[in-house]
């Protein structure tokens, strides 16, 4: 700056101005090097201005800074993206997910509740149906004891085991069906048929397969099976 | 495949005889020693129609059955010598539907072979004579036929 002062005196000295731009400004000199303008300080605005310009070259500074912080947080944020993408629930996704999973858990909750409620439920009904049961099985223990004494003299267990057959009783005029125990003797069937067609029971013959029924054999004794024929013969003729 | 077939069908029959069958009929699979069931072999029992010359006489009759059955019919045999027109002197019948080449039908059942030689007993076929004796004193000495129809009926009474 201080030589282009002395450069602007110099020219002064050589050539008188025509107009004294001294009274305008107090230093007008020309230059075209526009690193001297630059410098001089008539273009003290410019200067400002490159101040400015520095200043925005320090606001660059500032933002290349800034920049550099975006940047990083460009970077983070690429790193965050990348993140995102590599992981599935990264800092940005995260709320998200926790939020979802609030709205799941409520619903979780919600579901865990009513499940509760049912089990509530099913527990009263459940103690109500096993106090039923105890009621209902002390009925029958009630009831039984009467009955098992009766059994007893009858022989429940040989009454149980014992099966019972259908046979079809034939004679010439058509069929009777009895209903007999496997071990039952024919007797009981045979007297059961004479006193249906009123007839004697010594009159009768009763035959399986062509063979002679004796009255003491029983049903299972000939492997009778249910619906099996028996036929009757008249003795007498 | 064919016995297969045949036991099969046999074991049917011998189901349905034991639920329904006609009265006085016996119809049975034979039991051997051991007191297994032959299949195979049925021992049966014809009775004599009322109110014919046959009449009281139950008459035992032996179904053969071979592998080929129902395709081909039983052999049905009567004691060796019986005396009817229509059976050979070794006692096997001769009738149409027991014949493979006239009336054999694989649908024929058990029960409707017995009643259908139950009714030949009764109405021989002159046509068709398979023993000399029966034959001859059915066409010739009606009276003597008779005699020895009814004779017979008395050799197989029933067995009260």
């Amino acid at each position: 700056m201080a030589a282009a002062g002395a450069e602007a005196e110099a020219d002064e000295e050589e050539l008188e101005p025509l107009f004294d731009y001294s009274r305008v400004q107090p230093t007008m000199a020309f230059s075209f090097d526009d690193t001297d303008i630059e410098k001089s300080d008539i273009f003290v605005h410019c200067n400002k201005r490159s101040k400015v310009a520095d200043g925005d070259g320090d606001a660059n500074a500032d933002e290349k800074g800034d920049k550099g912080e975006q940047k990083a947080a460009k970077a983070a944020a690429v790193v965050d993206l990348g993140e995102e993408d590599w992981l599935p629930p990264p800092p940005p996704p995260k709320p998200k997910s926790t939020v979802t999973d609030e709205s799941e858990q409520s619903n979780v909750l919600k579901e865990l509740r009513l499940q509760k409620q049912a089990m509530a439920k099913f527990a009263e009904s459940a103690d109500d149906f096993l106090e039923k049961l105890a009621q209902t099985a002390r009925q029958k223990v009630e009831a039984r004891i009467p009955t098992e004494h009766i059994d007893l003299d009858k022989s429940p267990e040989r009454h149980e085991a014992r099966e019972k057959v259908v046979v079809t009783v034939q004679d010439k005029a058509g069929h009777h069906q009895f209903r007999l125990y496997k071990d039952e003797k024919f007797g009981k069937l045979f007297r059961a048929y004479a006193k249906k067609v009123n007839l004697s029971v010594a009159d009768l013959t009763f035959a399986f397969d062509g063979d002679k029924v004796d009255a003491e054999s029983t049903p299972e004794d000939l492997g009778l099976e249910d619906e099996d024929m028996v036929e009757v013969l008249h003795k007498t003729r | 495949m064919s016995g297969g077939i045949a036991r099969g069908r046999l074991a049917e029959e011998r189901k349905a005889w034991r639920k329904n069958h006609p009265h006085g009929f016996v119809a049975k699979p034979e039991t051997l020693a051991d007191g297994t069931v032959n299949l195979m072999i049925w021992h049966c029992t014809i009775p004599g129609k009322q109110g014919t010359d046959w009449e009281g006489g139950y008459f035992p009759l032996t179904l053969h059955f071979s592998e080929d059955y129902p395709s081909k019919p039983p052999k049905c045999k009567f004691p060796q010598g019986f005396f009817h027109p229509n059976v050979y002197p070794s006692g096997t019948v001769c009738l149409s539907i027991l014949n493979e080449d006239s009336g054999w039908r694989p649908a024929i059942t058990v029960k409707q072979i017995l009643v259908g030689i139950q009714d030949l007993l009764d109405q021989p076929n002159p046509a068709d004579p398979a023993q000399t004796d029966g034959y001859h004193l059915f066409i010739q000495d009606p009276t003597e036929y008779k005699r020895r129809v009814r004779l017979q009926a008395k050799q197989y009474p029933p067995i009260v």
